[in-house]
């Protein structure tokens, strides 16, 4: 059986994007089933538009440059990169109720579930994150 | 820099300047569309991707054959897995374990030791004056070989020894045996190309 690894994504930060992202398509690359759980700020990062201009954190601007020259793929490719390979992606349906977002907004080939359907999957991860 | 033999690899995976975890991902991909058995060489800059390949083979199942330095890029070496190479059957009926050839070998009377693996595994992890002709080629190099000598024959899990045993033995090669479980067991003393 394949390693498990569920990750809840809560910030909506660039760095909480890289750190989601990173682990995500490693983990998918080593054949491992992933799932992550975007709730909160973290719905950014699947946000068909706020993904493609994630913040810096105050005072880390001038990161920006590092960033470029490490040759880091940028979210939305880390993001399409996931998909290809699996990764499975659940918007938290409470918190775009209260944020009063449509599944149309977020990018194309997510789920949208409650904290069981993460649960769910989460149950027998060998691996659980949270961001 | 020490001058380095070329080591021969199937594909070549080009990661220079990219950043983790990309040249996993890129050497995953490409694993995916090579032949079980093809060694894929993956050039990186990323310093960390040298520990990352051995997790990575370790945990996909792959083969780590191993790493070369030249200047700043790193060529690692890994050789794609076949679903049939973990249950090992052979059938050639003359083996030896790989403690007795090793006892064999310190006290020199273990004749020819042949290895049939790719030249890619061989170059970084062989037993010492062994011999290589890799199985595709050895029904085209087996007159290398004297058929009166006594043969041990090894690869990685005594699965492509086998093989080569059987093609050695249609040959009229009469003092052959199978080395197993081949270097996955193998315990003595080592050499590689570095």
């Amino acid at each position: 059986m394949s390693t498990k690894v569920a990750i809840i994504a809560s910030n909506g930060g660039m760095f909480d994007a890289y750190k989601v992202f990173n682990i995500a398509t490693a983990s998918a690359a080593t054949d491992a089933e992933v799932a992550i759980f975007f709730t909160f700020e973290g719905l950014n990062l699947i946000h068909k538009q706020a993904n493609q201009q994630l913040s810096m954190p105050a005072g880390k601007e001038h990161m920006a440059e590092g960033f470029a020259k490490a040759n880091v793929p940028s979210i939305p490719e880390l993001v399409g990169m996931a998909q290809e390979m699996g990764v499975k992606m659940i918007a938290c349906q409470m918190t775009m109720d209260v944020m009063n977002l449509q599944k149309e907004a977020f990018i194309d080939g997510i789920e949208v579930g409650g904290a069981v359907t993460f649960l769910d999957f989460a149950k027998d991860a060998n691996i659980s994150l949270s961001f | 820099m020490t001058k380095q033999t070329a080591i021969p690899a199937n594909h070549i995976l080009d990661c220079k300047g990219l950043a983790c975890p990309m040249p996993i991902v890129k050497t995953k991909k490409r694993i995916e569309t090579m032949l079980p058995g093809e060694v894929l060489e993956v050039q990186a800059t990323d310093k960390g991707s040298l520990a990352d390949m051995q997790g990575w083979a370790k945990n996909t199942g792959h083969a780590y054959l191993g790493t070369i330095h030249d200047g700043d890029v790193l060529k690692h070496y890994l050789r794609k897995a076949s679903p049939q190479e973990t249950k090992t059957e052979t059938k050639f009926p003359h083996t030896i374990t790989s403690e007795e050839l090793e006892q064999k070998l310190s006290a020199n009377q273990a004749g020819t030791v042949l290895d049939v693996r790719e030249p890619a595994e061989y170059a970084f992890n062989r037993i010492p004056g062994a011999k290589s002709i890799p199985f595709g080629e050895l029904e085209k190099r087996w007159n290398e070989l004297k058929p009166e000598d006594e043969i041990h024959v090894v690869c990685r899990s005594g699965n492509r020894s086998d093989l080569a045993c059987q093609v050695l033995a249609d040959k009229g090669f009469t003092r052959v045996k199978n080395v197993l479980p081949g270097m996955n067991g193998w315990k003595g003393p080592v050499e590689s190309n570095e």
